[in-house]
C-alpha cells in the first residue's frame, strides 16, 4: 500500500516537474548575442536588398496581386493552412517595432518578440546558419527599403491542438539546429560560399530534404546523403539534388545547374511549379558568381543510396517502336496522342523550349507527384531575363481518367531508358484533388457515352 | 471629277465603320453576360463537351418532315459507296441538328445588323437571314418545288431526281420565289454536310471517326515530324479530341 502510494507521490512530482520544464521551455526567450563589433558596424540596405533576394522572402511574404511583402500567403500544410505574415515596417501590423535582436531571435530561433512561437514553415531552421552580416543588412533593407502596409495577419486555418503553438518551443529542442554556418577550411571559397548559401539563405533543403514524423528536414548541415535528397511536397515532388544518375543531378555540370538557376532552362529539365516562382523571384537575380558557388557545392554531394531510385542508360528501343508502328501499349499511345508534338517520339523535346523527358530527374523523382501534376494540370516554365517567353504546357486532366494518366506516366518513366518506377491511377487521384478539385471526380471523357449538358438539348 | 465621289463614299465608309465599332463591343459584351461565351482558366484550355453521336438521336430542333429532308438531303451529297460510309451513317443529321441550338445558328457569332445589300462572294455572307432561318426556309422552299413538280416531298423522291434537283440548285438552274436556294445550298446545306462528316467526333458527327479513316487522317495528333521523309503510310490510326482512337 504505502508502495503504490510512494509510486504515486513520485508520479505526481514527476508531472509537476514536468509541466515546469515545459513552462520553462516554452516561455523561454533565446536572448541574441550582438557582438560589439556588429554594433559597430554600418548596415548597407542595398546588400540587403539581395540577401532578401536569395532569402526569397517575396515567395512567401507576398501574396498574389498583394503589396510586396505584406504576407497573407496561404500555406497547405499536413496540418492545416498556415498564412504568411506582414513584414513591412508597418508598427501595428508588420515588424515596424522589431529591434535588431528582435529580428534576429526570429530568424534563428522562430521566436517573436512577445515570445510566440513561428511554425517552421518559416525556415528559421536553415535561416540560422546565415551570417551576423546578411542578418544586419537584411534587417536594414525591411526596415528602410520596404514601403510600411497596414496588413493584419490572417487567421491560421489549424485546428486544435496543432493550433498552439507553445509546442513549437519542444520541437526547437529537439530538432532545431540554431547554429551557424561554419566553413569547411581545407574546401575553396567558392565551395563554401555554395555550401553557405544553399544551406542557409536559399533553403533549399525546405523542399529538397525529405522530412521526418515531426516534420522535420532530416539533415540541414549536409553531413548526410540525406541532405536535399528530394522530398515529397504539396502535390509535387521537388527533385533530389545530390550526384544520382537517374533522379538526381549526376549527369549535370556545373554550368547546366547555373543555367537553369538562371534562366528556368537547361539541355536536361526545364523547370516548373512551385520551383518556377523561384526561379521567377529569386535565382535568376543572383550573381554569376554566387550561382556557379552554389552548383559547384551542389556537385560534391555524392549520390543518395540507390535503392528504390530509378536508373537512366539512354536507350532508342521506344522510337524503334513507335516509328515500326508497334506501339500498342496505352500509355505509349496515349504518349503519341497528346505529348510526343512538343516532347518527340525519342523523348528529347526541342532544347531550351520543350523539356526532355528522357533522363529528367523531375520525372524520374521517387515520387512521381510533380509528373502527375504537370500531366494534369499543365504547367508554365518562368518568365527569366535569360528565357523571357515563359512557355506553357496545356492540361490533359480534362483528356485522361486517372487509370489513363497512371498508365502514360509509366510509360514516360520506363522510356528511352528512364528506368523508374510504374504510377498508380491511387497516386494520380490523390495529385488530381490537390492540384485540379473541381475535377476530382470526373470520370475519363474517352468513352464514346453522349455527355450532352444542360442547354444543348433545347431551343 | 470621279474622285470627288469615291471620296464621299470613302468618307461614308470610314464613318459607318467607326460606328460599328461601339455595336461590336456591345455584342461581344452582351454574348459574355449571356453566358454564351464563357471564359475560366479551366475551360479555356479544354475543349466544349462531347456530343458524341448516339443510336437512339430524337432531334430538338428539326420537325419530322425537316429531319426527313436532312436525311435524305445527307444521303445524296455523302452516299455511303466503296470508297467509304455516307454522311447520314455518321450522324450528320444529328450534328446539323445540334448546330440549330448553337450561338452561330442566330448568328450571335457574326454582325447581322444591316445595312443588308447584295454583295460579291469576297464580302462574305450578306443576307438577313440566320443560319437557322437559311435551314427552316431552304427545306421548307425545296420541299414545296417537289410538292409542285411531284406531289412528294424530297425525301419521298428517287435518289435520281433528288440528285438532279441538287444539281439543279448548285448551278443555279432551280430556283425559288422564296429564297436564293443557291446560297441556302452551297453557303449552308452541302458546307454543313461536310462539317459534320469531316468534323471531331465531339461535335456529334464524323461517328467513331470513320471519315478520317477513310482518307488515313490521323486526327487531333499535332505533328508528324518522325515520319516525314517515311515513303511508307503513317502505320496509326486516328485520335479524336477526347482522346478516343480509331
Amino acid at each position: 500500500m504505502s508502495r503504490m502510494r510512494n509510486g504515486l507521490l513520485g508520479l505526481s512530482a514527476l508531472v509537476v516537474v514536468g509541466v515546469v520544464a515545459v513552462a520553462a521551455v516554452a516561455l523561454h526567450k533565446p536572448e541574441p548575442q550582438i557582438s560589439d563589433a556588429l554594433a559597430q558596424r554600418k548596415p548597407d540596405v542595398t546588400r540587403g536588398a539581395y540577401v532578401a533576394v536569395l532569402g526569397d522572402c517575396v515567395a512567401c511574404h507576398t501574396s498574389k496581386d498583394g503589396k510586396p511583402f505584406a504576407g497573407g500567403v496561404p500555406f497547405e500544410t499536413p496540418v492545416g493552412t498556415v498564412y504568411s505574415s506582414n513584414i513591412t515596417p508597418d508598427k501595428d501590423t508588420g515588424i515596424g517595432t522589431y529591434t535588431f535582436p528582435d529580428f534576429v531571435r526570429l530568424m534563428r530561433f522562430g521566436v517573436t518578440p512577445s515570445g510566440g512561437r513561428v511554425y517552421p514553415a518559416m525556415p528559421y531552421t536553415a535561416y540560422a546558419k546565415v551570417s551576423d552580416e546578411d542578418l544586419q543588412d537584411l534587417f536594414a533593407y525591411m526596415q528602410h527599403g520596404v514601403t510600411a502596409e497596414n496588413a493584419p495577419s490572417r487567421k491560421d486555418g489549424m485546428t486544435w491542438p496543432l493550433s498552439m503553438r507553445w509546442p513549437l518551443a519542444l520541437w526547437n529542442i529537439a530538432f532545431h539546429d540554431d547554429s551557424r554556418f561554419v566553413p569547411d577550411v581545407p574546401k575553396d571559397t567558392a565551395w563554401n560560399r555554395g555550401a553557405y548559401l544553399v544551406q542557409g539563405l536559399t533553403h533549399c533543403g525546405t523542399c529538397h530534404t525529405p522530412r521526418g514524423i515531426a516534420l522535420q528536414e532530416k539533415d540541414v548541415n549536409g553531413t548526410s546523403n540525406l541532405f536535399l535528397s528530394g522530398s515529397v511536397l504539396d502535390g509535387s515532388s521537388p527533385i533530389n539534388l545530390r550526384g544520382n544518375i537517374g533522379d538526381g543531378l549526376g549527369r549535370w555540370s556545373v554550368g547546366d545547374i547555373a543555367e537553369v538557376l538562371k534562366t528556368g532552362v537547361n539541355i536536361h529539365s526545364a523547370i516548373a511549379g512551385p520551383m518556377a516562382e523561384v526561379v521567377e523571384h529569386s535565382t535568376q537575380y543572383m550573381s554569376d558568381d554566387d550561382v556557379k558557388a552554389v552548383a559547384i557545392y551542389l556537385k560534391t554531394l555524392p549520390p543518395a543510396p540507390d535503392e528504390g531510385r530509378a536508373t537512366f542508360a539512354a536507350s532508342d528501343a521506344t522510337i524503334k517502336t513507335v516509328l515500326a508502328g508497334k506501339e500498342t501499349s496505352p500509355g505509349g499511345r496515349m504518349f503519341m496522342d497528346s505529348c510526343a508534338a512538343c516532347h518527340r517520339e525519342s523523348g528529347k523535346g526541342e532544347t531550351l523550349a520543350f523539356p526532355k523527358l528522357a533522363g529528367n530527374p523531375s520525372v524520374l523523382s521517387a515520387d512521381p507527384s510533380s509528373l502527375i501534376a504537370i500531366i494534369l494540370n499543365g504547367a508554365r516554365l518562368p518568365s527569366t531575363a535569360g528565357a523571357p517567353t515563359g512557355l506553357a504546357m496545356p492540361p490533359f486532366g480534362w483528356r485522361y481518367g486517372d487509370a489513363d494518366v497512371a498508365q502514360l506516366a509509366s510509360f514516360v518513366r520506363a522510356s528511352w531508358g528512364n528506368g523508374a518506377s510504374a504510377v498508380t491511377a491511387d497516386e494520380v487521384s490523390k495529385v488530381r484533388a490537390r492540384v485540379e478539385p473541381s475535377r476530382a471526380k470526373a470520370q475519363p471523357l474517352a468513352a464514346s457515352t453522349d455527355r450532352v449538358t444542360a442547354g444543348a438539348g433545347s431551343r | 471629277m470621279s474622285s470627288s465621289g469615291n471620296r464621299t463614299n470613302r468618307r461614308d465608309l470610314l464613318k459607318g465603320t467607326a460606328a460599328l465599332a461601339p455595336i461590336v463591343a456591345l455584342a461581344g459584351s452582351r454574348a459574355l453576360a449571356d453566358g454564351r461565351i464563357k471564359h475560366d482558366d479551366w475551360a479555356s484550355s479544354a475543349p466544349a463537351p462531347a456530343h458524341p453521336t448516339t443510336a437512339d438521336y430524337k432531334p430538338t430542333f428539326f420537325t419530322a418532315d425537316e429531319y426527313a429532308f436532312l436525311i435524305a438531303a445527307c444521303s445524296r451529297l455523302i452516299p455511303q459507296d466503296e470508297h467509304g460510309p455516307g454522311a447520314t451513317e455518321l450522324g450528320v443529321p444529328q450534328y446539323i441538328d445540334r448546330q440549330m441550338v448553337t450561338p452561330w445558328a442566330d448568328g450571335g457569332i457574326w454582325y447581322m445588323q444591316g445595312p443588308f445589300f447584295p454583295a460579291k462572294p469576297e464580302f462574305g455572307y450578306q443576307a438577313s437571314l440566320t443560319p437557322k432561318q437559311q435551314f427552316q426556309q431552304g427545306i421548307k422552299a425545296i420541299d414545296a418545288l417537289c410538292q409542285k413538280q411531284f406531289q412528294k416531298p424530297f425525301a419521298g423522291l428517287a435518289p435520281t431526281q433528288q440528285d438532279d434537283l441538287l444539281k439543279g440548285i448548285e448551278k443555279g438552274t432551280v430556283s425559288s420565289p422564296d429564297l436564293p436556294l443557291k446560297t441556302f445550298f452551297t453557303s449552308f446545306l452541302l458546307k454543313t454536310v461536310m462539317e459534320g462528316y469531316f468534323c471531331d467526333p465531339m461535335y456529334g458527327g464524323n461517328k467513331d471517326m470513320a471519315a478520317w479513316t477513310m482518307i488515313a487522317y490521323p486526327g487531333v495528333r499535332a505533328d508528324y515530324l518522325e515520319w516525314v521523309g517515311e515513303a511508307k503510310p503513317y502505320p496509326y490510326g486516328p485520335v479524336s479530341m477526347y482522346g478516343a482512337r480509331g
